[in-house]
């Protein structure tokens, strides 16, 4: 299957410090889910920022469909077809719902092709419909989490890129995420994700891709990784390879 | 007694217009930009300046020279954003960069102005400058009813326009969060510097209602910076509605103050109220901590 995304030997670190990412490689597929998994101070952080241009890249080359983007700018970025749900979620939390899902369809210019698929994206997610007019901020976390997530289908990219998605997140809700994301796969979505509970990663996923010290160290499909002592061994030290 | 705090009150109101339109042009800048804008009030000198020239020189009215001097003003803060701020955005100390670097703006504008104008005091004098409206005891100027009823205007169509256009709307998202906006597929680098022009064009258009509310000269614009810093502060830096609240609130308050201790002390309201506000709600009125943080 040709690769959907391809970054090939990335450094990038921020400002004039220290590189955190020091050749980091990663191929994604159509279709898939993969999941990205490491230690912290891994870089799987990083290479999200700098797939998505909000970090420049020091060295190296990012390619969507075999096309350079390492020197666009984000908002050229998310034109291109790549959405992004950072660590924080990144609502605007003085705006409702359905502004913020407004701003997620801000590159699209059709004033009623974009009221069309909001109406769809809130058809999907029953618990923003009933929210439509509450403020992002005052909404919990699971409901923010699944309004970012929501707020990326509207521009309908070609991958969806979680950084972990599940962070403060009860079990139940984290499962519905996972859910979410299966259907958004099912549908011809691609998506990327960043967690630092790799079981729970890996599990939902059907590639794997493990990172350390700003370097891939391996891939491959989600399962294998999973049984793979290399990973214990990153995870809980040699002695329990 | 009634009719006196009557006046007091209305006379507040307008001024309290005409500084919120003052202030609101800093306040969008700071949302945006996190940019201290200390050369804006040297920015509503040249306002009235435009105001002043158009006046002696073709008789326009000050009120109908607004858009020019806005005009004037927004290519000016274009320029001087490309110019001075657009490359220093992506440094590390930007906030404090952009202190020093307004500070130098606004210190080189008052030399040009007063070489090029000299710093003797000017007024523009419209024949409403020197009327009023008269209801029984009540007297309110004319000037400044309109100077507060334009200002008033201005504000809710720049409102409006954040509220309601898609320009807008992404001029409040990068306020809000600009990393967010700039993953919604909003150009912030552009957006920062229309919203630079546009924060200076308010102040030029104050500076016209300026022009003949006060005397003024370049120099004069250094009163004012900590006038507009406390009113920004007071509402929370970046929160325009937080800025327009705050503006009436104190020149209400500086008003009865100016009345019944003298005009020394209308003055110190303003400060006095920076300082409480910094010692007990630093984030401003409409600002919450964990925006602070």
């Amino acid at each position: 299957m040709p690769e959907l995304l391809e970054v090939r030997n990335v450094v990038a670190g921020y400002g004039s410090g220290p590189a955190i990412l020091n050749g980091a490689d990663l191929h994604v597929s159509p279709g898939e889910i993969q999941c990205i998994i490491g230690p912290n101070g891994a870089g799987k952080s990083t290479l999200m920022k700098a797939i998505t241009g909000l970090l420049p890249i020091r060295s190296g080359e990012i390619r969507l469909m075999g096309e350079r983007i390492d020197r666009l700018r984000p908002d050229q970025i998310l034109q291109k077809g790549i959405a992004f749900v950072p660590q924080e979620r990144a609502l605007f939390p003085r705006m409702s719902v359905r502004e913020n899902l407004r701003m997620g369809g801000y590159t699209i210019r059709d004033e009623r092709e974009l009221k069309r698929r909001i109406d769809d994206v809130l058809h999907r997610f029953p618990i923003l419909s009933e929210r439509a007019s509450q403020h992002a901020g005052t909404m919990s976390g699971g409901q923010q989490q699944m309004l970012a997530m929501a707020r990326t289908l509207i521009v309908r990219p070609k991958i969806v890129m979680l950084d972990e998605p599940s962070l403060g997140l009860a079990p139940m809700i984290v499962q519905q995420m996972f859910d979410i994301m299966r259907q958004l796969r099912d549908s011809g979505m691609t998506v990327l994700l960043v967690e630092q509970n790799a079981v729970v990663g890996l599990k939902n996923a059907d590639r794997g891709t493990v990172l350390d010290l700003g370097r891939t160290l391996f891939s491959g499909p989600a399962r294998d990784i999973l049984k793979d002592p290399r990973v214990r061994e990153l995870y809980l030290g040699k002695a329990a390879a | 007694m009634l009719a006196s705090t009557l006046q007091v009150l209305i006379l507040g109101l307008a001024l309290g217009g005409v500084y919120a339109l003052m202030a609101s042009g800093l306040t969008l800048i700071f949302g945006v930009m996190r940019i201290v804008n200390l050369a804006h009030p040297i920015m509503i000198i040249a306002g009235a300046f435009v105001a002043y020239w158009l006046f002696r020189l073709y008789g326009l009215d000050p009120i109908l020279a607004m858009p020019i001097a806005a005009s004037v003003l927004f290519v000016i803060g274009v320029v001087l954003y490309k110019l001075v701020f657009e490359k220093e955005a992506a440094s590390a100390k930007y906030s404090e960069m952009t202190v020093l670097l307004t500070f130098a703006v606004a210190l080189c504008a008052d030399g040009l102005l007063g070489a090029l104008f000299s710093n003797t005091q000017r007024v523009t004098t419209p024949a409403y400058a020197t009327d009023a409206f008269i209801f029984g005891t009540v007297f309110i100027p004319k000037g400044q009813a309109y100077a507060g009823a334009i200002s008033l205007l201005v504000i809710g169509a720049l409102l409006a326009f954040l509220n309601f256009s898609r320009f807008g709307t992404a001029i409040r998202a990068t306020t809000q969060n600009r990393a967010a906006a700039q993953l919604m597929g909003v150009n912030v680098g552009r957006v920062s510097l229309i919203t630079f022009g546009i924060g200076i064009a308010l102040a030029g258009a104050a500076g016209a209602l300026v022009s003949f509310l006060f005397s003024f000269f370049p120099a004069k614009h250094w009163e004012w910076i900590a006038i507009l810093m406390s009113l920004v502060v007071l509402g929370g830096m970046g929160k325009l509605m937080g800025a327009i609240l705050s503006a009436f609130l104190l020149s209400v308050i500086a008003a009865f103050v100016g009345t019944y201790f003298g005009s020394t002390w209308s003055t110190m309201t303003f400060f006095l109220a920076l300082f409480v506000i910094l010692l007990v709600r630093p984030q401003g009125l409409l600002g919450d901590r964990q925006e602070e943080a």
